[in-house]
């Protein structure tokens, strides 16, 4: 790889068929941040990871923060031979962003899925697509980003498992195949196929750690000179039911039997590669040499001296340099801005597909209106200040520029949630350093100064003039936030610190929300335990310069229901007692809730006699509907699938006598009196919990759910594996240390994920004195600073 | 004799005599009411027929403050209160305080004063409330004996009940408690210093401090801080206003009535860290509503003023309303205001109830919430008076950037302040705004402008009710026979009984 400059960097900004955006998407143990660090390992000194910044990603091996880096790559005219795109020049510009592989950090990955066009799927040699890989995939494939996939950990089947070539060769099949099941779901007439075939170069097999990687397409080229045999031809005889036999040197779709026939894949690829491996392992460096030189693989004289394993590694490298191999299929494989906006338009903008907006976009035109989506924001190195990252989708963005800003609450044609302000300077990413552009056209990233005041997480930029443009769609996230923690700084003079640090962090994370509770504590409320426990290192850290915070321990909302219908009639009078609301509560139809949007829980029923007279108070019993169903009668929980009718009313003939305030308190208050009489029930949320562990440690996964109220729903052997895929369900309240527990009770085995699933009914009932629900009722009022008896029925329920 | 004493009729007399005055209204809380007619009867016993005395019965406010509305109904030239006060400056009448005077148990209460100063290593503030001013003289002097024994009472400070008669701002203050007397003056409406309120003056000698009636000197060198203050009372709205006042400080409470020293105040905290929330709160209103909580508190429509001018500047819309004491009931009549502000006296100011629809706050949370940059450090004014010395020129324009609501956990955008000094212009464009912004009200769905409280303003609200009040159009009405009503009182009607 060459060294390259800013000017170079932006002049192939310009060549929109050359660059490539793409994400890297694998399962958290997968190296990911390797992978993606063995493209680039050669272009900095050393075995520096360069995604990898922070120190507590170091620390857990784990990406945390997406990390965006723009990647120069020139191919030889050879290897470009047989590309058939669009290309100007052999120059190329990758941008590449790693994101995290938890499941708690999966908004990270939505929000780098949406700037980029590929994706490079890392899956294990062995033990194929992880739950949560499977997970960003599909979204991927939702978003309509096209993926190519690397076979990785391939340095496990040489020297772990010492696997033999044919059954070698059945692992790799199988995982692809995986793989290709769940990208076959995603047929869009639009993207093509999105399967992946080594035969076709869009599989590579990589060992990420030891920095090499390899397609068909490298042994073709080398065999196809050897053979005198097209490229393309030496490819597909590489992979699949093509078998070679040296002794008759023939070509079959079969095994023949013979003991010298083998699969085309095993005899020229996986055993070359194993032979080379061992070789080196053994030290066997007189053998070495001369197949080296044959191959065509020159080594540096000090690095004939090394031995074992990094000679290996070493060798290796020299051979199939992971960056070329990876490079070289995005290049082919991925589409370029040009080819993929057009198809990706739909996905993205919310305008009409016809207008000049739209078709900018597809056209990737940088002389049209610029059209760019703020996907997340990036801390500075300036303290409080943030960059917003993103990706032009059409025309330029340039320094000084005046932008119009759309929010997320962004309506066209009003002026809320929007703002025009300028680019303060526009900035690229190459490795760790940040360097100023003029300007950066469409189909590449971009990072912003100067406009962090003005957006909260993302938003849509365009021209001053723009005012007819719409926004681009706002990004869907994975997980929603249900684990909540209260901050509060140690001294209290310390508060206008903690509020700005809170307003930092909420830019900082695509997921994260800080909000206050009635009470006044400030709450901040993530996707998992982990991802709560990185920001809250991260406001204290970073956004609040080490100013002590206490946090409390994570609270879990609830939600208030009922069993059963109303006992009774209940009824309420006003305070002046003109006016008498009848009503009563009762469950909702199965199936009712969930076609209801989470946005409005309650639905208010009317079949009152008085129909007419009530309607002239709808607004207040509806605005008083709306407080009382934000806040239940049981904890101040809000309510879920309670269905409430008014039944009757009796109103004062005269409008002054049955004002808003006559009639909002009584509707509140006969609300909570239904509510209180048709057997209230706690609702608590419960994690989907999937676990991947080997066999042996079932039992102890077994346990520990069984310790924390969890159950086993599915059970599922991976074929060809000797894991397992565990499907549980497990209450938010007993996940907080669930996987350190499972961790603890399995030696390290099994890899629990969670993420928010449904709501589950408390049996218990929370009017009964010292039944669990009772006490957890106390328990949520106590902290909430409320009396800590419910109110009692009569306090809201009136006799005539 | 102890009726005599207890409601000061001698004093009372005196101070009447001496002002000559000849209508004096006698204003008397709820729990007092029953003895008023016999405090008139031993008045008139004092003063004879030339004066005449009013008993005040109800008070729309607060019984803390001064009814001067009341007493001028009756064209009073002099009030005098009873019972607990919170001394806010009057602002047409002068007035006279009685106490009252509770019982307590002189030597209990120093035996726990003098627990806490052997356990405290900060010197120790005694405070009271008004109705235990009476036995001050004694715990000082029992003090003293206490205190001979071991160490020296260095540590032990008092503070002294400021004055027991108010004259309206504009007037000085004389009074034998008080012997320095303070200029305080309202000039014009512009400057207002006021005497009687947590006003905090530089001395030579130290600072002086003032609240709710009682008043006292620290050191130069003192924070409030470095004391340990010590509250002789009930758990009253006097002590919530001293506890919020200086809830940096370390406070124990002294319950004459239980003979028992508390010093948990966690529900006080957490009052504080509520108001904190409902000042969040308030910063996402487009429409407030300006409470008048008080006729009588001097200076009262100057800060109305100037919180209407606040609301302004900040880009919102106020609304003035006269309710007397709010209750859910009343405030509920005004659904379309996102908040009140209650412009009353420091000790009335904190309402908080479940039960209210929309957050009351006080003016100094007005003052935090409605402007932009500006933040809650812990400090806290209950007392308005302060707030209008206080609070001039340290405004933070920072209208650059979104504001972050911390209510929706996100960046919100504000509305802009009116823009009334554009040039012309931008004047010719002004018609074209406004017309885009009526189309715009169409637009918005009725159930936000309702119920997420987006309307920005009281018409906006009216206009997407589902019902707007008796149509006034009555040509075309078709004729309806009349149909006999109700009959009964509303707590059940004849025809409901069964």
């Amino acid at each position: 790889m060459v060294k390259f400059t800013v000017e170079e960097l932006r002049r192939i900004m310009d060549l929109k068929h050359n660059i490539r955006n793409m994400s890297v998407i694998a399962h958290v143990d997968h190296d990911s941040l390797v992978a993606a660090a063995g493209i680039i390992a050669q272009e900095v000194a050393g075995d520096i990871r360069i995604t990898d910044t922070r120190q507590d990603e170091a620390e857990r091996g784990i990406t945390i923060k997406s990390t965006g880096i723009s990647l120069y790559y020139e191919m030889t005219d050879e290897s470009l031979m047989n590309f058939k795109g669009e290309r100007t020049g052999n120059e190329y510009l990758i941008n590449l962003i790693d994101s995290p592989g938890h499941v708690d950090f999966s908004s990270e990955v939505t929000a780098a899925l949406r700037i980029t066009d590929g994706a490079l799927v890392v899956v294990d040699c062995v033990e194929g697509v992880c739950v949560q890989t499977e997970t960003v995939l599909r979204q991927a494939l939702g978003e309509r980003i096209r993926p190519v996939l690397t076979v990785n950990k391939m340095d496990r089947c040489f020297l772990e498992l010492q696997v033999e070539g044919e059954q070698a060769y059945q692992t790799f099949q199988r995982v692809i195949e995986n793989a290709n099941v769940i990208m076959a779901t995603y047929e869009d007439p639009l993207l093509g196929d999105v399967q992946v075939y080594p035969e076709k170069g869009t599989v590579a097999f990589s060992a990420g750690l030891h920095g090499w990687a390899f397609t068909l397409t490298n042994f073709a080229r080398m065999y196809s000179s050897k053979f005198g045999v097209d490229e393309n031809k030496m490819m597909e005889r590489l992979w699949g039911e093509n078998y070679f036999d040296p002794a008759t040197k023939k070509w079959t779709s079969k095994n023949t039997g013979s003991p010298t026939c083998k699969r085309g894949f095993v005899q020229f690829c996986y055993e070359p590669v194993k032979q080379i491996i061992n070789i080196c392992m053994n030290d066997q460096k007189d053998k070495l040499w001369p197949m080296l030189q044959k191959l065509g693989v020159t080594m540096k004289s000090e690095e004939k001296e090394l031995a074992g394993k990094a000679l290996m590694k070493r060798v290796m490298q020299t051979w199939f340099p992971a960056s070329n191999a990876l490079l070289e299929m995005m290049i082919f494989h991925l589409p370029s801005p040009m080819k993929a906006q057009k198809y990706r338009v739909e996905n993205l903008y919310e305008g009409p597909l016809d207008d000049i907006y739209a078709n900018a976009i597809r056209n990737c035109d940088p002389e049209g209106p610029l059209m760019l989506y703020v996907s997340k924001m990036i801390p500075a190195s300036d303290k409080g200040r943030f960059f917003a990252f993103g990706r032009v989708f059409s025309g330029k963005v340039s320094t000084g520029l005046k932008v119009r800003i759309m929010g997320p609450n962004y309506v066209p044609g009003q002026k809320k949630d929007l703002y025009v302000k300028s680019v303060q300077r526009t900035v690229i990413w190459m490795g760790k350093k940040q360097e100023s552009v003029e300007d950066v056209p469409c189909g590449n990233t971009v990072a912003m100064v100067g406009l962090d005041q003005f957006i909260t997480k993302n938003a849509t930029l365009t021209n001053e003039k723009e005012v007819d443009a719409h926004p681009i769609r706002a990004m869907k996230f994975s997980v929603s936030p249900v684990v909540r923690v209260a901050v509060q700084c140690k001294v209290a003079s310390e508060l206008p610190k903690l509020v700005e640090g809170l307003k930092r962090l909420a830019k900082s994370d695509p997921m994260v929300v800080c909000t206050m509770e009635e009470s006044g504590e400030h709450i901040i409320a993530g996707a998992g335990e982990l991802h709560l426990e990185i920001c809250l290192k991260d406001l204290q850290e970073d956004f609040m310069g080490g100013a002590e915070i206490t946090v409390s321990d994570p609270v879990v909302s609830f939600r208030e229901t009922v069993l059963e219908k109303s006992c009774r009639m209940v009824m309420s009078k006003s305070p002046n007692k003109h006016n008498r609301l009848y009503m009563e509560a009762r469950p909702m139809e199965d199936g009712l809730v969930e076609a209801i949007d989470e946005g409005a829980q309650t639905w208010l029923l009317t079949c009152a006699k008085e129909f007419n007279t009530l309607m002239k108070s709808k607004d207040s019993v509806v605005g008083a509907f709306q407080w009382a169903s934000k806040e239940g009668a049981l904890a101040e929980e809000s309510m879920r699938a309670i269905c409430f009718e008014v039944c009757d009313v009796v109103l004062h003939a005269d409008a002054i006598h049955r004002g808003a305030g006559q009639i909002i308190p009584t509707a509140r208050r006969v609300i909570y009196a239904a509510q209180l009489t048709a057997k209230p029930r706690l609702l608590e949320p419960v994690y989907l919990v999937d676990i991947q562990a080997p066999e042996q440690a079932l039992g102890g996964i077994y346990s520990v759910l069984n310790q924390k109220r969890g159950h086993v729903f599915e059970e599922l052997q991976r074929p060809g594996t000797p894991l397992y895929n565990i499907k549980a369900y497990l209450p938010v309240v007993e996940s907080f240390g669930f996987s350190s527990t499972l961790r603890a009770a399995t030696s390290g085995q099994a890899f629990p994920q969670a993420v928010f699933d449904h709501w589950d009914m408390m049996s218990s009932n929370p009017m009964e004195l010292g039944s669990q629900s009772e006490q957890l009722v106390r328990d949520i009022r106590k902290r909430k600073g409320l009396k800590e008896e419910i109110t009692p029925l009569s306090e809201y329920e009136d006799k005539l | 004799m102890e009726f005599q004493s207890n409601y000061e009729i001698l004093r009372t007399a005196e101070f009447i005599r001496s002002r000559g005055v000849s209508r004096v209204a006698l204003q008397f809380p709820d729990e007092l009411l029953k003895d008023s007619t016999q405090v008139a009867k031993a008045l008139r016993r004092e003063l004879g027929n030339g004066v005449r005395l009013y008993v005040m019965a109800d008070t729309a406010y607060g019984s803390c403050c001064v009814d001067e509305v009341g007493a001028s109904h009756v064209d009073a030239e002099c009030v005098v209160h009873y019972g607990h006060a919170c001394m806010s400056p009057t602002s047409t009448l002068p007035a006279l305080f009685v106490f009252g005077k509770a019982f307590i148990n002189v030597n209990a209460c120093a035996e726990s004063l003098h627990q806490c100063l052997s356990i405290s290593n900060k010197p120790v503030l005694v405070l009271y409330g008004l109705e235990y001013a009476h036995a001050v003289q004694d715990l000082k002097s029992t003090m003293c004996k206490l205190l001979l024994s071991s160490e020296s009472n260095q540590k032990l400070y008092y503070s002294e009940v400021a004055c027991s008669s108010i004259n309206p701002s504009g007037y000085n203050i004389k009074d034998k408690e008080q012997p320095e007397s303070h200029g305080d003056a309202i000039a014009d409406g512009k400057v207002l210093k006021t005497l009687e309120s947590g006003v905090t003056n530089k001395l030579e000698s130290g600072t002086k401090y003032t609240l709710g009636g009682l008043t006292w000197i620290t050191p130069l060198e003192h924070k409030m801080e470095d004391y340990l203050l010590f509250w002789i009372g009930s758990d009253n709205p006097a002590f919530a206003n001293m506890v919020l006042t200086f809830n940096g400080c370390e406070i124990v409470r002294y319950d004459a009535e239980d003979c028992k020293l508390l010093n948990d105040f966690s529900h006080q905290k957490r009052i504080l860290k509520r108001r904190y929330f409902l000042v969040e709160k308030a910063k996402d209103a487009n429409i407030i509503g300006i409470l008048v909580g008080t006729l009588g508190v001097a200076g009262y429509l100057h800060i109305i003023q100037q919180m209407k001018e606040l609301i302004e500047r900040d880009g919102k819309k106020s609304y003035t309303i006269v309710m007397g004491r709010p209750n859910p009931a009343k405030l509920a009549n005004f659904p379309e205001c996102d908040v009140f502000v209650y412009v009353s006296c420091a000790q009335t100011a904190l309402l908080d109830s479940k039960e209210f629809l929309a957050p009351v706050i006080t003016p100094f949370e007005a003052v935090l919430a409605f402007t932009r940059g500006r933040q809650w450090t812990g400090e806290y004014i209950m007392d308005f008076q302060n707030l209008m010395t206080s609070d001039t020129g340290e405004i933070v324009d920072d209208n650059e950037g979104a504001r972050f609501s911390f209510l929706k956990g996100c960046y919100v955008e504000d509305l802009q302040p009116h823009e009334n000094n554009g040039d012309q212009l931008e004047r010719s464009l002004a018609l074209a705004e406004m017309t885009e912004k009526a189309l715009n009200v169409r637009n918005q769905s009725t159930d936000t402008v309702l119920f997420k409280g987006t309307a920005r303003s009281g018409a906006e609200y009216l206009a997407a009710r589902s019902y707007q009040g008796l149509s006034m159009q009555y040509e075309n009405a078709p004729l309806q026979s009349y149909v006999v009503g109700r009959t009964g009182r509303a707590s059940g009607y004849e025809n409901e009984k069964e």
